[in-house]
């Protein structure tokens, strides 16, 4: 049984507590998080060790495995953290703030004897499972032009509002569009060079629009598209991969298989039911542990999906093409 | 007055929908169609009701206006030859695949006193008259981004020839996106950078284009002109744009009124439009402004800009670098 303790209990944090009840082989046994309330929370709704930090989370629990789930600018020290304690590793995305500190964990990764996964959730989302498997059978030949999209939902409240601060988060492009850069690197490999847009830094709203134009060493031409908005609109995602025998299409939108009204009161509710990814990625690092490999998305993978993302950040701030 | 219109080549299908636009209307005639194809020129004619003409100057000494519908490399020839018999010009978009071209063919129509008005048909279909008309009235604040596609099947015969068609998708799909948003905002555009391949289709012209711009005012837009949908694909293609402002969001996608139909005969599934006939308020309005003797809706200054964009983006590719514009 791997006991697991998740550090940071904000919005994903509660999201990989609910997911790990599904995962056989493990068992939550601790939470920790710097704010009082989420700590209360943490106990009332699993009854679980709460504590204010990940080094009082150790003192007071027994724990195989820790997963990581505070804000972005965080994620290498505790990462670090986590290493010197040695415990298995499971990290959210992206795998840091900057390519600095991604190098630093790259190079500690590499001696490092315990496992670390990284949450590229969409790795292990059904649909885009399903589109990768069309891709790899070669269903529509080979590959020229892929579009994705995700966003479309309001600009995201967090501890102390650091999805706001760019320097901590580094804006829709490394937090949002870094989902559709792992996703398109491990479908059609490395990236050649880069070209990005983003209204960052052209407003004063809160919101953030970003267009990112990726050419693949393999030739393919892929748009990357990620939104935050200002208004209260639906979460969804997008994808298109048009090959030289055909075209694969996804809306989450278009496959929703339910919908519910009911009275009183005017309520519905639509969404896929397939799967859910973040048990399944949990579940490939649990496995991965007491199977002793490697879990699907390595440090490594993780870094190659940064570098793109902060090449964009970077073509985004200075117009210029920038070559990986 | 009954404004008599003949065809200077009908290269370029949508002249058989223009075709029909003018025999649906009062107040403009059909007198013929030249076209250097004697067999593609009397078979249109046919089809349209129409009487095929040999020699150009004949059917242009009968007309108050052509419209042009050859491949593109040859808009300005006939744009030059209709200006000389005095006769106002509709010309297929792009409007040439040279800017000399293209200023050649304005100052032609200048000269002779002629009206030239480039076919945008895209700007009359309702659901983008309607966007018009929210930007305009300040419906979604400042517009901050504009994401379009112009994506469609690919069309084959000249349009996958550079000689006449002067470049492949990016030529062919650039112009409509970057038209409707000079149009719209009232900007122009002053960076382009694009990714530009053959890749989808044997035919060896640019299919997949993919490109990222700046207007003057600091809006960044994105247009993806490729030839991506496939044979099967149950409609030619789209016009969509996704508009981003200070105040809210437009998600257009400017021929989505449609219903299917599923045709086992025919293993095939197709979309079929319910909307309004662009082509027909394309046309009306250029007989309107012959009527009225007013200034073109879309002019050839319009088809300039839109063309120096697409001939940009090339360049762009080929430097692997944003180009800008003046
Ligand atoms: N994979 C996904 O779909 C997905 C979705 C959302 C967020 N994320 C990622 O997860 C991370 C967290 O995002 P979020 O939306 O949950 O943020 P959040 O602000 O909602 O939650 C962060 C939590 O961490 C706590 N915290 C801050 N500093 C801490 C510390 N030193 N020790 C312990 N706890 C601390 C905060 O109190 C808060 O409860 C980010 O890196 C984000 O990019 C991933």
């Amino acid at each position: 049984m791997i006991r697991v303790g998740v550090v940071g209990y904000g919005t994903i944090g509660q999201v990989h507590c609910e997911a790990l009840q599904e995962v056989p082989g493990c068992q939550l046994v601790a939470v920790a998080d710097v704010d009082p309330e989420a700590r209360a929370r943490a106990q009332r709704d699993y009854g679980v060790v709460a504590a204010e930090s990940m080094e009082a989370m150790l003192d007071a629990a027994e724990v195989d495995l820790i997963d990581i789930c505070v804000p972005t600018h965080l994620h290498e020290a505790m990462m670090v953290q986590a290493m010197e304690a040695d415990k298995h590793i499971f990290c959210e995305k992206p795998l840091a703030r900057s390519l600095e500190e991604g190098r630093r964990l790259v190079e500690l990764a590499k001696g490092y004897r315990k496992k670390i996964g990284i949450g590229h959730v969409v790795r292990f989302t059904p649909a885009y499972r399903g589109i990768r498997r069309s891709v790899e059978q070669g269903e529509v030949g080979r590959i020229g032009v892929v579009r994705t999209f995700r966003g479309g939902s309001q600009f995201p409240e967090g501890w102390q509002d650091w999805f706001a601060n760019f320097n901590l988060s580094g804006g829709v492009i490394l937090d949002l569009m870094i989902h559709d850069l792992d996703y398109c690197r491990w479908l059609f490999g490395d990236v050649e060079r880069v070209y990005a847009k983003s209204t960052c830094g052209r407003t004063e709203v809160r919101l953030e629009h970003a267009m990112a134009v990726l050419r693949f060493k393999s030739g393919v031409i892929a748009h990357l598209e990620a939104s935050w908005t200002n208004y209260p609109g639906q979460f969804y995602t997008a994808v298109e991969v048009a090959g030289k025998d055909g075209l694969i299409t996804f809306d989450s939108r278009k496959s929703s298989p339910l919908a519910a009204m009911t009275v009183p009161g005017v309520s519905a509710q639509a969404g896929a039911v397939a799967a859910n990814p973040y048990a399944l990625e949990l579940q490939d690092m649990v496995e991965a542990i007491t199977e002793d490999r490697q879990p699907l998305v390595t440090v490594e993978d993780a870094f190659g999906a940064l570098e793109i993302a902060l090449a964009a950040v970077e073509s985004a701030r200075t117009g210029r093409v920038v070559e990986i | 007055m009954v404004v008599r219109i003949g065809f200077l080549s009908i290269a370029h299908l949508h002249a058989h929908s223009y075709g029909r636009a003018i025999n649906g209307l009062t107040g403009c005639r059909l007198v013929g169609i030249y076209d250097p194809d004697q067999e593609r020129g009397m078979q249109g004619a046919k089809e349209m009701g129409t009487e095929y003409f040999a020699d150009p100057a004949e059917l242009l000494s009968q007309t108050d206006a052509v419209i042009i519908c050859s491949e593109n490399s040859r808009h300005r020839e006939f744009t030059e030859l209709a200006a000389k018999h005095g006769c106002h010009v509709l010309c297929e978009k792009p409007i040439a695949t040279t800017l000399e071209d293209a200023r050649a063919m304005i100052d032609a129509c200048a000269r002779a006193g002629v009206k030239l008005q480039i076919a945008f048909p895209v700007r009359f279909v309702t659901p983008v008259l309607r966007v018009k008309e929210m930007l305009d009235s300040g419906a979604v604040g400042k517009v901050l981004a504009i994401v379009g596609t112009n994506q469609g099947q690919m069309p084959g015969g000249w349009f996958a020839d550079p000689e006449l068609a002067g470049g492949g998708a990016v030529m062919d799909h650039t112009v409509h996106v970057v038209d409707l948003i000079r149009w719209f905002l009232g900007k122009e555009f002053v960076s382009v950078y694009a990714e530009v391949d053959n890749m989808l289709w044997d035919t060896g012209i640019d299919d997949c284009g993919m490109l990222s711009m700046e207007l003057e005012d600091g809006t960044i837009v994105t247009q993806d002109p490729s030839w991506s949908r496939p044979m099967t694909f149950p409609t030619w293609g789209n016009v969509t744009m996704r508009i981003i402002g200070t105040q809210g969001m437009i998600d257009l996608d400017a021929f989505a009124q449609n219903f299917v139909v599923y045709d086992d005969a025919h293993r095939k599934v197709s979309e079929r439009s319910f909307a309004e006939d662009m082509d027909l308020g394309l046309i009306q309005d250029f007989i309107q402004m012959i009527v009225e003797d007013r200034e073109p809706t879309i002019t050839g200054y319009d088809g300039l800009k839109a063309l120096e964009v697409a001939l940009a983006a090339y360049r762009s590719a080929q430097e692997k670098k944003p180009v800008a514009l003046g």
